[in-house]
């Protein structure tokens, strides 16, 4: 099922962008938005919640735009590979230190560190651009330099089958014994450890996953826009992933994907009558979806309110 | 020699003044509601521009400028009175008892929504009203002028951290909140009637951020972004103070204030860091902040 | 790599610019316009030209496969304004705003350009440099705007030029004035209709040496990204070039936007600095003036407000007399060639009766820059005889543009895009006519004087300066 979802969302994404070509650059946009709440959404599946993952979101883009800068790399899946890596990596550092914590102090932390990243890319002016960024070219696609329209055309066919590979993968892992552990996490922990199951090695490894996907998500983000921005990092970025994730619904990799292409839509309705009040018309939204609809739009098995009934 | 620290003392404890006002709201919604509220900055901000409008208003009206002083107040308790009930019992009270980070979500869609609200209701360009600053003067101190306006913040800050001390202990309110806090199933049963008390601890909230921001507007006016910004500084703060300590709190803005102005005298690059820092060195020592405890896992 | 189509084209429109170089001021290409021909494009030269042209244009159409074909006159001509008009640096923004509203409602009571009313999509800046860079894009993929004048902010600037060099939209910066967006890069379709930091902070380094021709120590606070840090660089490099042992005693960088100063008005004040420079700008200088003036800091050391005349109107009162000015470039709403321009007083009328106050330099970069770049449209639409101009043809008509402006004339120079305009300098004096300073011992620097030759590496340039350079200067006062 979450499948047919999938390559449904996948046809749909692939089509329109043909007929309106402007439109290939907001796709693009809007799934690499959906990779970083998919990663979001990865840990919203132990329950806990990431008011800071946007800290790999910018991290992907900016080792786009440092790996270019550096090596003079511009093969688009080299950029991309090494942007995984590189927040996966820096999810590896960051979640030893998190998956210490649980509940407020989880989600604090994370907006702790994002935010000393955030400062920092301001900051660090000589080596990244402080506030003004850093420029991304556009990249090769093996071997051959393509126009920037001729690239977004190819650009989104690359990114649509990457988010769809990632969702088979992504569903994959929640399957996997690794992946209903980390459920377990949110519903009893300690028993968990009672099995012999270490708690910190499950969420340690759904941290590193949630990280490559932000990551991956930011990298493909910095491609399209053609700059970084310490922004990236901002915590009320990271709050958007959230809230992305949640619209959606997390119980399924196709959840955040929903999520995103429906905030997009909805931010096109409104862009005529409410553009002044967008976040308005998002809060309203997610408060909507908290209260009425507890299993996001995509619908099935909403962990968040699970527990309600068991207390 | 003490000449020339005097300066970065009174730096430090200004400093540590306007950050205080930024969080120690947010510690006591955490001790009383057990809720993160991410809201908290829209209160701080829409507490400044409330007392701007106020202020604006009263200066343009030719009444007296020293009748800004208790448009300070009057205009956080105005936001307070209206803000604090109406989001406790409309939104809050729906999510006690799920999961925090559900409430953290409602808390930011309730950001998200007054983000926009004071757009709407106060435009987009950055307000001051600065009569307050102009009616108290300057001192000298160190052979540096400071605004004695700073010099009051430092006082109110005292004040503030002493009246909620004795609040919580000598009052019937706030022997009522910390039996709460300890225990509210049990408060129930005894029959306190905890609603009440959730809202009107939330509101006191509401009104110590409104406060602050009232309080700050005068110097740093207040702009699209304060809100954001606040909050994060907040955060930070009641983290390093140990989440729900009021005290904790007043000492963790010391510990910002000085440290931030140590780095701006003797390293400037670092400011931008310094809270972040602070929290992440703290909490790396003690997890659960400078007075927190450590919760029970539960089974 | 270029096609040789594209590189054939190229050639042809920099001869093309050599022809028409002298004529093109705005008005006069209107007047052609509605002759139905250009009087340059007459004889054997304009025919040869609207053939190469013709030629040029099909070779390169061939070269960019699936582009739009011949251009039809718009119904309505879609310009993208880009300033920030939330936050607080729309205090510094939204005069710019509020004058693109008035000079375009002038345009299209006068028949728009070239015929056509003119639409303008404004776009806040204020969304951060991410937001904007989508919008643009959008913008420039969707076909509702031919033209874009963009941005304010010198980060967006960085951001957006390659961009619009990639979609090949044509973009004139009105504001952003980093000396980093032409020095590396070369581009078709980015110019800047005003100066860049070099002039303006060479002018107000040369101004403070000629006030404190005795000055030791320097105080610097800037704000923390692009614009904040090439200032300190370049008054540094023009201070040091005159005064090689002057001393630096603070050099802050507090975040844009940051608001409350006070520590580091501390620190500033502890150090005791003969003066204290600063390129503060929007709220975050009116916060920094609030907070600095009643302690003192104007009185003890010469304070230097490089972006001063912008907030001369909300918190000018609070400073003393004496305090150095600057306007970025000449749009100084009582300079003697602004009093003398009909057009200019009428706007600066126009526009204090619309928003209750005097339009700040911000207005005039703002205005200067949509009458440059209706100029050249009409320069474009002309050379076309008549045709409505390709966005490569509009991008030719801005490469060595020269325009009257409201303030004084711009030149946009052939060789790297950058625009030539004369730098005002002065001290705030207290006035009898406004209840705010105005300018008083004003100096117009000449725009050739003070900004380097292209290719020049403009800090080597300025690190050459010398004493004979100083002798050719106009004093303080001169401009008054």
């Amino acid at each position: 099922m979450p499948i047919v979802v999938l390559a449904v969302l996948a046809a749909l994404v692939a089509l329109l962008p043909a007929a309106v070509p402007w439109l290939r650059f907001v796709f693009i946009i809007t799934i690499a938005s959906g990779f970083a709440a998919l990663g979001v959404a990865v840990l919203l599946r132990a329950g806990l919640i990431s008011i800071g993952h946007a800290l790999f979101y910018a991290v992907g883009a900016y080792a786009v735009a440092f790996l270019m800068r550096a090596t003079g790399t511009t093969d688009l899946f080299l950029l991309l590979a090494a942007a995984v890596v590189v927040s996966g990596l820096a999810g590896l550092v960051v979640g030893a230190f998190m998956v210490r914590y649980r509940a407020i102090f989880f989600a604090m932390l994370n907006l702790a560190v994002s935010m000393v990243v955030f400062s920092l890319l301001s900051k660090l002016y000589g080596l990244t651009g402080g506030s003004d960024g850093m420029r991304v070219a556009t990249p090769t696609l093996v071997g051959s330099a393509l126009d920037r329209e001729a690239f977004n055309a190819v650009f989104l066919y690359v990114v649509i089958g990457l988010f769809v590979a990632a969702g088979i993968l992504v569903q994959l892992y929640f399957r996997s014994p690794m992946g209903e552990a980390l459920a377990a996490v949110e519903t009893n922990e300690v028993r968990l450890e009672y099995l012999g199951v270490s708690v910190r090695g499950v969420l340690l490894s759904a941290y590193v996953l949630s990280a490559m996907l932000a990551g991956l998500g930011g990298a493909i983000a910095g491609i399209a826009i053609g700059h970084v921005v310490p922004e990236m990092a901002y915590w009320t970025e990271s709050g958007h992933f959230v809230l992305v994730a949640v619209l959606g619904g997390i119980a399924g990799p196709a959840g955040p994907f929903i999520g995103a292409i429906f905030l997009e839509v909805l931010r096109t309705l409104a862009s005529g009558f409410a553009a002044e009040t967008w976040n308005l018309v998002v809060g309203v939204a997610l408060l909507l979806v908290i209260f009425f609809l507890p299993e996001g739009l995509y619908g099935i098995g909403a962990k968040l309110f699970r527990r309600r009934g068991a207390q | 020699m003490l000449q020339a620290l005097m300066p970065l003392l009174v730096d430090g404890l200004a400093n540590a003044a306007l950050i205080f006002f930024v969080a120690v709201g947010l510690s006591l919604v955490f001790s009383v509601l057990r809720i993160l509220n991410v809201a908290h900055g829209s209160f701080y901000a829409i507490g400044a521009y409330a007392s701007v409008s106020l202020s604006l208003w009263i200066v343009s009206a030719g009444l007296s400028p020293w009748l800004t002083l208790p448009a300070l107040a009057v205009s956080a308790a105005i936001v307070a009175a209206i803000l604090g009930p109406a989001v406790e019992r409309g939104f809050l009270r729906w999510t006690y008892g799920r999961p925090e980070s559900l409430q953290i979500l409602v808390t930011f869609a309730l950001f998200l929504i007054f983000e926009d609200l004071q757009k709407l209701v106060f435009g987009v360009q950055s307000l001051y009203q600065d009569a307050p600053v102009q009616l108290f003067g300057t001192s000298e101190i160190g052979g540096i002028l400071y605004l004695n306006y700073q010099l009051v913040l430092i006082a109110l800050a005292v004040l503030v951290v002493v009246a909620l001390r004795l609040l919580m202990s000598y009052t019937r309110f706030g022997k009522l909140m910390v039996a709460v806090v300890a225990d509210p199933e049990v408060s129930q049963a005894l029959g306190i009637d905890t609603r009440r008390v959730y809202m009107a601890a939330f509101t006191l909230g509401v009104f110590l951020a409104a406060f602050g921001g009232a309080l700050a507007s005068p110097t740093v006016g207040v702009a699209p972004g304060t809100g954001p910004e606040a909050i994060v500084l907040a955060f930070a703060v009641a983290a390093i103070g140990g989440l729900g300590q009021i005290e904790g709190a007043a000492l963790a803005a010391l510990v910002v204030g000085v440290v931030r102005v140590l780095a701006i005298y003797f390293a400037p690059e670092f400011e931008a860091v310094v809270p972040y820092l602070v929290m992440l060195a703290v909490l790396l020592v003690r997890p659960y902040g400078l007075f927190g405890s450590v919760r029970v896992r539960r089974i | 790599m270029r096609s040789p189509a594209v590189a054939f084209a190229i050639n042809v429109r920099v001869k093309y610019h050599n022809t028409f170089l002298f004529r093109a001021s705005g008005t006069q290409s209107a007047e052609a316009n509605r002759n139905g021909c250009w009087p340059g494009a007459e004889g054997y030269e304009g025919v040869v030209m609207q053939v190469w042209k013709g030629l040029a244009g099909a070779l390169a159409l061939a070269a960019l496969l699936g582009h739009a074909s011949a251009q039809e006159k718009p119904k309505e001509l879609g310009i993208g304004v880009f300033t920030f008009m939330s936050g607080g640096p729309a205090a510094y923004g939204m005069p710019a705003r509020n004058a693109a509203g008035l000079i375009f409602d002038g345009i299209n009571a006068a028949g728009g350009i070239g015929g056509v009313p003119v639409k303008p999509v404004y776009v806040d800046e204020g969304q951060g440099t991410d937001a904007v860079v989508s919008e643009f894009r959008r913008l420039a993929t969707s076909g509702e705007v031919s033209a874009m004048i963009a941005a304010l902010s010198s980060g967006n600037c960085l951001a957006l030029a390659p961009i619009a060099e990639q979609l090949k939209m044509p973009t004139v910066a009105w504001n952003c004035d980093t000396h980093q967006l032409f020095l590396k890069d070369k581009y078709d379709y980015v110019y800047r209709a005003n100066s860049s930091t070099i002039p303006e902070f060479v002018a107000t380094a040369l101004y403070v040496l000629d006030k404190k021709p005795d000055l030791k120590t320097v105080a610097i606070i800037n704000p923390d990204y692009a614009f904040g840090h090439d200032a300190a660089q370049i008054f540094t490099a023009a201070l040091k070039a005159f005064k090689p042992d002057v001393e630096f005693v603070a050099e802050l960088f507090p975040k844009l936007g940051a608001s409350n100063y006070n520590t580091e008005i501390s620190r500033i004040m502890a150090a005791r600095p003969d003066v204290v420079f600063t390129n503060f700008w929007g709220a975050d200088l009116e916060n920094f003036v609030r907070q600095a003036a009643p302690r003192g800091l104007f009185r003890n050391s010469q304070g230097v407000l490089s972006v001063g005349e912008a907030v001369l109107q909300s918190v000018g009162s609070q400073l003393p007399d004496g305090v150095i000015i600057g306007v970025l470039g000449d749009g100084w709403w009582q300079s003697p060639v602004a009093e003398k321009n009909a057009a200019a007083q009428k706007f600066v009328a126009d526009y204090q009766a619309k928003f209750q106050a005097y339009p700040v330099f911000p207005s005039f970069k703002m205005a200067n820059t949509i009458l440059a770049l209706k100029a050249a449209y009409e320069k474009a639409i002309a050379a076309k005889g008549g045709a409505w101009p390709t966005a490569e043809e509009l991008s030719a008509a801005l490469d060595g543009l020269t325009v009257e402006t409201l303030t004084g004339g711009l030149t946009i120079r052939s060789e790297d895009n950058d625009g030539l305009v004369d730098q005002i300098v002065g001290v705030t004096a207290k006035s009898d006519k406004y209840p705010f300073p105005v300018i008083g011992e004003m100096v117009r620097y000449p725009a050739e004087l003070v900004t380097p030759p292209a290719g020049t590496d403009p800090i080597a340039w300025i690190g050459s300066l010398d004493k004979d350079f100083l002798a050719k200067l106009p004093k303080p006062g001169s401009a008054q």
